[in-house]
């Protein structure tokens, strides 16, 4: 701030002076100036002759004037605007002004912010698809850049070889592990994820959910012991098969999966099933190889409680829940973490029945660390802190208490 | 960057333009600076110059906040400049333009022009309730409430919430003025007030008193007051609406708690049905008159309390229902088997499962009663309002609550009774009177409180 400051006086002066001396001499503005100092100089700024003052409206005239032959073009569009043109146009505008609206917008995604019942439901769509589009734009640049490395590097190497190898190699894994996935589908231990939470999740959230879903797949596939994956009540046509058709094409009909229309407890004895959900009150020990587990596949971003602890209790199933508390120091967030994350956590509890292991992929942001004392002592200290924090207000209720239960006693 | 106190040259703003660290946006940033620091409007214009000449154009993010400043310095004649080069240079302005322009225009003698443009701007979308109320006010501080009316119904026909302000200004700007038609609209929005449960504050409410008693031959006198316990004025001796809910008003509310919060989408959710059940049989065997419950947290103290409460609302004759969770009668520290079979003599209990929710239970035991049944808790349910999906209902739930909830107040004494209101807080008219609670303070902290200081307003 302060430089500029210096510096606008700099200009002032450097500009000015030569100019004030200049006609001061002609027109005798300054008969005593020859020794100018900088602020009357200041204040003659703009007391100069009229021809050489800034004229302040010129903007309007430039603008007024480069766009006429434009103007009578327009008026000829105008006549018929449609509704979707009309919203592109007021999309167009409200970029010009700055606001995070994406720069290119097609037909569906038009139609989908049309239809937005609000106005904040309509920002915040409009926001999505611009940090989207950010997104893409850097993905792409980055992309373009590894090209051209590549090609570098490629050129002064033998690339037929290495490329072949690779082919070979990538195909070679592809194969074994199928074939474990083929041989878990056989003799491996089933794990359910539940599809019936469409209508619980807006379209967004089912995307999510897909998207979650094959990556655990993916991860599953490449672990050493795979699960046999089921997908439970799983209707044709839904929502989910869109998006996993979207996701996976034709590779969809190959999937080493079971998928069906069943619901759990007509594939599986009742007493083998365990619902996971975060909202259980009984908190799982052990992985148990027995058992049958089962993880509702539901984004749930606006943190609906206990829909599924609802479904387990309907169907009268065991239920339980991560021990997170137990192991770890929670700082903040929801306790739901998403499908890949539990698939990590399963697959980990299932090779080595390690919660330590298998709870490093809880997400570091929600908490603090692991529990390294006995939960007990850690709560003691807690109680310790907090009676310390309200202690002198308790002992300000149990006084009064007695007070007023005697004074009660005395008054009957 | 501190804009400058003068106009400067194209050159010279070069040379700050040059200075400034990402000169890309420098235009923006100065913009902004100067909407802040509400600099003079010839140095954005010389900025503007210094734009066009040398990009040969300006673009309309720097229009707008030039704008900005024109209606924050209330420049007529620029505002219109500036719509006539939008207009030119844009096929459609959007709604930020709009905004602006609205609210530079109504401010001044071409308040009609701000109209117009709200005709504009309906065409291309809902216009905000900022718009309206711009309008709104222009036309009423130009005495012309026809047509600030029509303004106000269309607003509330598009689901706006008028905000207090535009409501107050009605009051303020038909003092004194004549007429039946702008009498029934005044009462109209007095009425909406009570519809909606909102309360004036102070300086609405003393707008609200000077209309009355500047109406011609009206004879209308307000006085500041506050209500008895007993729920009488104390100056003029009229009895207030109570706090019961009719028949009806009752039934339907029943019905929507039953369905909305305690089955929702999912029986199981909030408990499970058979439990649901056997609690509704049990109900309707005790005609209880009024509920305990307990809540999960501050356990010690809270045992304490419950057996204080029980003791101290068994001395009143009533009929007690404590609602608590199973692991209360597993013998622990907290919960010690003597004292819990000594309350058991004096009250009815009723334990649900350790994972459901007892405020559910509690609310549906109390509605199955009946309307003279109250409660007793310190939670103020919001959980379950929420759950009530219109907010009519919403309304008649916040009167039931205020009518039949007995809340304590912590820590202070063990076990205060804060008694329910015998009395509706709520804007009410008997036609020659009307009496209207207000809020000391225009941001009142906590919403579940409910004024206590009235105005009341007779007729002589």
């Amino acid at each position: 701030m302060q430089s500029a400051n210096v510096l606008l006086k700099k200009i002032v002066r450097s500009s000015v002076l030569p100019f004030a001396a200049q006609h001061g001499m002609k027109k005798d503005l300054f008969p005593l100036s020859r020794t100018l100092s900088l602020s009357p100089c200041l204040k003659q700024d703009n007391s100069r002759s009229p021809s050489e003052k800034l004229d302040l409206d010129a903007w309007k005239k430039v603008m007024k004037s480069g766009l006429q032959e434009e103007v009578s073009e327009t008026v000829s569009e105008r006549k018929e605007l449609s509704a979707l043109a009309a919203a592109r146009e007021i999309l167009e505008m409200w970029r010009l002004a700055g606001r995070s609206v994406p720069e290119n917008i097609s037909e569906e995604q038009l139609k989908t912010f049309m239809d937005c019942p609000s106005k904040s439901a309509k920002k915040k769509y409009l926001k999505y698809l611009h940090l989207k589009e950010l997104h893409k734009k850097n993905d792409k640049r980055k992309m373009e850049e590894k090209r051209e490395r590549r090609l570098e590097t490629v050129s002064k190497t033998d690339e037929t070889r290495s490329k072949s190898f690779v082919c070979l190699w990538a195909n070679c894994m592809d194969k074994a592990y199928s074939w474990r996935v083929a041989q878990s589908m056989i003799f491996g231990q089933p794990l359910v994820f539940d599809m019936s939470y469409e209508k619980d999740m807006s379209v967004r959230e089912v995307a999510n959910t897909v998207r979650q879903i094959v990556l655990s797949e993916s991860c599953n596939r490449r672990s050493l012991d795979p699960f046999h994956i089921h997908f439970c009540n799983f209707k044709d046509d839904s929502l989910y098969h869109k998006e996993f058709i979207k996701h996976y094409k034709e590779a969809w009909g190959k999937l080493l999966i079971t998928v069906t229309d069943q619901c759990y407890t007509d594939v599986f004895p009742k007493d083998k099933l365990i619902y996971l959900t975060a909202d259980s009150p009984k908190v799982m020990k052990t992985f148990d190889h027995d058992k049958i587990y089962i993880v509702g596949s539901m984004v749930d971003k606006s943190i609906k409680t206990g829909v599924s602890l609802a479904r387990a209790k309907r169907l009268g199933l065991e239920t339980a829940a991560l021990p997170l508390e137990k192991y770890l120091l929670w700082n903040a967030g929801a306790k739901n973490l998403t499908l890949d994350q539990m698939m990590h956590i399963l697959l980990t509890l299932k090779d080595t029945g390690d919660w330590k292991a298998a709870l490093e992929f809880v997400p570091k942001r929600k908490h603090y660390g692991f529990v390294s004392k006995p939960v007990h002592e850690l709560k003691k200290t807690l109680n310790l802190i907090n009676t310390l924090k309200l202690g002198k207000r308790q002992e300000e209720v149990r006084k009064q208490f007695a007070k007023n239960y005697s004074r009660k006693l005395t008054q009957k | 960057i501190e804009p400058p106190e003068k106009p400067l040259q194209a050159e010279e703003w070069n040379r700050l333009r040059e200075s400034f660290g990402s000169p890309e946006i420098f235009e923006e940033v100065m913009f902004n600076n100067m909407v802040r620091c509400n600099s003079p409007i010839d140095v954005a214009k010389s900025l503007l110059t210094h734009v066009a000449q040398s990009n040969g154009d300006v673009a309309y993010n720097l229009l707008i906040k030039y704008l900005a400043l024109c209606v924050q310095q209330g420049q007529t004649s620029e505002i219109h400049d500036v719509y006539d080069i939008m207009k030119i240079r844009f096929r459609i302005l959007e709604s930020g333009a709009y905004n602006l322009l609205i609210r530079g225009l109504s401010n001044s003698d071409q308040w009609r022009m701000a109209l117009t443009l709200l005709e504009e701007v309906k065409k291309i979308m809902i216009p905000s309730r900022t718009n309206y109320e711009c309008c709104i006010k222009a036309a009423s501080c130009h005495q012309e409430m026809n047509l600030a009316f029509e303004l106000y119904h269309e607003m509330l026909a598009k689901d706006l919430v008028p905000t207090l302000d535009v409501l107050q200004a009605f009051f303020d700007f038909s003092r004194g003025m004549k007429g039946a038609e702008l009498q029934k609209e005044l009462f109209g929005i007095l009425l909406y007030l009570r519809e909606n449960q909102i309360y004036p504050h102070k300086t609405f409410m003393r707008s609200i008193k000077l209309w009355f008693e500047s109406i011609p031959g009206g004879n209308w006198r307000g006085h500041l007051t506050s209500i008895k316990d007993s729920g009488q004025c104390p100056v003029c001796n009229h009895q207030l609406e109570d706090s019961d809910l009719t028949e009806e008003e009752y039934n339907n509310l029943r019905e929507r708690i039953i369905r909305d919060v305690i089955h929702g989408t999912d029986t199981f959710r909030k408990t499970s049905p058979q439990v649901g059940l056997a609690h509704c049989t049990g109900v309707k065997v005790f005609p209880v008159s009024l509920f305990l419950q307990l809540r999960k947290s501050l356990v010690l103290l809270c045992f304490l309390q419950l057996f204080d409460a029980v003791n101290c609302l068994a001395k009143e004759n009533a009929r007690l229902l404590v609602l608590g969770r199973k692991h209360m009668l597993v013998n622990s520290s907290n919960w010690k088997r003597e004292i819990m079979k000594e309350m058991q003599n004096k009250a009815d209990f009723f334990f649900a499962e350790n994972i459901s929710e007892d405020d559910a239970f509690l609310l549906y035991a109390t509605l199955q009663s009946g309307k003279h049944c109250k409660f007793v808790t310190r939670d103020f349910l919001r959980d379950h309002k929420a759950c009530l999906s219109d907010s009519l209902t919403r309304h008649l739930f916040r009167k039931w609550q205020r009518g039949h909830q007995i809340s304590k107040k912590m820590f202070l004494s063990v076990f205060i009774q804060q008694p329910a209101l015998r009395y509706d807080c709520v804007i009410q008219t008997t036609g020659d009177t009307w009496h209207i609670p207000y809020k000391d303070t225009f941001e009142e902290k906590y919403s579940y409180r409910v004024p206590r200081k009235w105005l009341c307003i007779q007729q002589k």
